[in-house]
């Protein structure tokens, strides 16, 4: 495969400033018994970046967001997040980072005010009942609040999951394939949840492999290839169709 | 430890409220310990061993398999939209998602021993004698005792392909032990043996009701300790 | 080497029996049973050890040969535990006339072989991969033994009908229990060794290997 590197950029790692990175990989590297998964892994990623890491089934992308997360225990190497390592400094780190993931990790007998402020308490955000009002205003679930997060709707659940990982505040939002089964209004309405949170200040990174609707919207896109991170390049800098194009043919032919 | 005391609370309100929404386990709980006990009165007609002596173990048959119940029930409400990661995510230390379930645990026991025991009372010549609080404790002994190993491997079990029985086989064989003295204490409560027992065999190995409680309490404290520990080691990866 | 052990073990613990039978003389034979009863006892208690040790060992340092270890260890032990109930039961059978009886040492010797067996029906129960088994394998082991101390007190400590201690007639006997003590424990040593690289093949033949 190849990508059109514009004239003049390497292929390699786009570091940020050092002082201001949100996110440090450091020679990660995670196997499953035979199988290796990810293979010295090193990227940094800055604050109000919104980074799309691209890569087929398979390719590593859900693995390298649940180490980065916390969930998972590399073979080797290091995640910082916002200067704390998330395994050894959990406690400073875990509140610094929100998920979003395949299934809504709410509970569906609760009501969403309830789950909320659950996570809320988890967190130990202070103000609770404020902050998910607010929330709730901003994510457009106010009128639901009472409702049992057992009946909403799939797009209704997606913004109730969103609300769940920003409720306390994390300069980190990790959010694995979002849009998978939403329709055309709730993705769009997903963009701009997503948009106003790079806007205040926050750090998106998002694995999908539907590039072709998603490069509009991302700074930064990586792309995950058989354990190696092959292609990593602000938006701005490359010709988006041309890239969209590629990856396609690259993932048809992947095999 | 700065989250301790916040996500202890918030967790076990949250399973109590989930749990009193369904309105599936304890009501399950209560039928299956009804059942348990009204079973073993029946047969208990057959055989010529005293109905008082068949009283207090049925009453412990109840306790064991609802807490069962109640503790796979306890895990199984995190697995249904993953919840057990949301969990993992937040700054909570494991060892506090384990206090919090097993004071859950302990809570349904209670609620569920609340309307067990005059269903006993109901079904065999028992009585108590005014032994009312040395009841409740060794009761409550057992609770801690029962939902202690039952609460670790509840969180573990929910993987596997046999899952309820799995979990029953784990608990009950762990508990055995802990079963001797209970019986003796509840058998000396209810007045079918005397506080002290000498001879050989079972009853006289425990010896004596103090002796009992203090090999209970001894269980419990060994017990909630290790699992504690070893929590952190269940559920993370 | 492993084949030299264990025929040195077997002829140990032929060794013994013949010790026992003729320079001992006991009588009557019913009470040859001892010299697999005793042995057995100690090396089901000790196999849980190697279980213990296996599981702490797996939990600190997440390296599948010690979790192979325990796993091995679990199964030759749960071998000892069946003999043990089993040699126990021939002998009070021929001795007192009755096959079984819920005193502490035999409650607790059962106790003992339920919590091998259920060690290994966990152990088969739990998906192969990743590092899952061996995980709540090494979490049951650590909490079961928890339950192993009693059985090794109630035989100490509290009057049974169970003996605690028994005497010999001649100090034949008491070599040929020691031969037989050293046979088995010996067996199971080179037993464990066996399995566990059994065991170690196994998943590298089947590239799970700890996926």
């Amino acid at each position: 495969m190849s990508f059109r590197i514009p004239r003049g950029m390497s292929k390699n790692k786009q570091t940020d400033d050092a002082n201001n990175s949100v996110i440090s990989v450091n020679s990660l590297s995670k196997a499953f018994g035979a199988r290796l998964v990810l293979n010295n892994i090193d990227l940094e990623i800055g604050r109000t970046q919104s980074v799309f890491i691209c890569g087929v089934n398979g390719a590593g992308k859900s693995t390298l967001l649940r180490i980065i997360a916390g969930l998972l225990q590399p073979d080797q190497g290091s995640v910082q997040v916002c200067g704390y390592n998330i395994r050894k400094e959990p406690e400073k780190a875990k509140p610094q980072v929100g998920v979003i993931a395949h299934k809504s990790m709410v509970y569906p007998n609760l009501t969403v005010f309830e789950n909320l402020s659950f996570f809320a308490s988890l967190y130990g955000v202070k103000n609770g009942v404020a902050r998910i009002e607010e929330l709730l205003e901003e994510i457009g679930l106010f009128s639901y609040r009472y409702d049992k997060a057992g009946i909403l709707s799939r797009g209704l659940l997606q913004r109730l999951a969103i609300a769940r990982a920003l409720v306390h505040n994390p300069a980190v939002l990790l959010a694995d394939e979002p849009f998978t089964g939403l329709d055309a209004e709730a993705r769009q309405h997903l963009v701009t949840i997503l948009a106003s949170f790079t806007d205040n200040g926050g750090t998106l990174v998002m694995t999908t492999h539907d590039i072709a609707n998603s490069i509009q919207y991302c700074d930064r896109v990586m792309v995950l290839d058989r354990t190696r991170l092959i292609f990593d390049a602000m938006t701005c800098d490359i010709d988006t169709a041309s890239f969209a194009q590629d990856y396609l043919l690259y993932a048809r032919n992947i095999n | 430890m700065k989250y301790f005391w916040l996500s202890f609370k918030a967790i076990f309100i949250k399973d109590i409220v989930a749990e009193l929404r369904a309105k599936q386990v304890l009501p399950t709980m209560i039928v299956l310990g009804m059942l348990i006990v009204w079973i073993l009165r029946i047969a208990s007609e057959a055989s010529s061993v005293s109905t008082t002596v068949i009283g207090p173990v049925a009453l412990w048959i109840a306790l064991l398999f609802a807490g069962l119940l109640a503790q796979e029930r306890s895990f199984a409400i995190e697995q249904q939209q993953d919840c057990i990661y949301a969990l993992l995510l937040a700054p909570v230390d494991a060892g506090t998602i384990y206090l919090a379930k097993l004071f859950v645990n302990v809570v349904m026991l209670c609620i569920f021993e609340i309307i067990i025991i005059p269903v006993v009372f109901l079904s065999f010549p028992l009585s108590v004698q005014n032994r009312w609080l040395s009841l409740i404790a060794v009761l409550m002994l057992g609770n801690i005792g029962i939902s202690s190993v039952g609460t670790l491997f509840s969180a573990v079990v929910q993987l596997t392909r046999t899952r309820g029985s799995l979990l029953s086989i784990i608990v009950l064989v762990i508990l055995a032990p802990m079963m001797i003295p209970a019986t003796f204490a509840l058998l000396t409560l209810f007045g079918v043996i005397g506080a002290q027992v000498t001879g050989s065999g079972t009853l006289a190995f425990v010896g004596s009701f103090n002796a009992a409680v203090g090999y209970m309490t001894a269980f419990d404290a060994i017990f909630v300790v290790a699992c504690w520990l070893l929590f952190g080691f269940a559920i993370k990866e | 080497m492993r084949r030299i052990l264990l025929l040195l073990a077997f002829v140990l613990l032929l060794a013994s029996m013949w010790m026992a039978l003729t320079l001992g003389q006991i009588t009557p034979v019913k009470r040859n049973t001892l010299y697999a009863h005793v042995p057995s006892s100690v090396c089901a208690l000790l196999c849980f050890v190697v279980v213990l040790v296996g599981s702490i060992g797996y939990l600190y340092s997440a390296k599948p040969t010690w979790d192979l270890i325990a796993a091995a260890s679990a199964e030759v032990g749960a071998l000892f535990a069946t003999m043990l109930n089993v040699t126990g039961m021939i002998f009070s059978r021929a001795e007192w006339n009755i096959w079984w009886t819920p005193s502490p040492r035999l409650i607790t010797s059962a106790i003992l072989w339920f919590l091998y067996v259920v060690y290994l029906i966990l152990r088969a129960s739990l998906p192969r991969s990743q590092h899952l088994r061996a995980r709540v394998c090494a979490v049951f082991g650590i909490i079961a033994f928890l339950d192993v101390p009693m059985v090794f007190i109630s035989a100490r400590f509290m009057p049974d009908i169970h003996r605690p201690s028994f005497s010999f007639d001649s100090s034949w006997q008491t070599a040929a229990l020691v031969l037989s003590m050293a046979a088995i424990a010996l067996l199971a040593a080179v037993l464990i060794w066996l399995r566990t690289d059994l065991l170690k093949n196994t998943a590298k033949l089947e590239k799970e290997s700890f996926c």
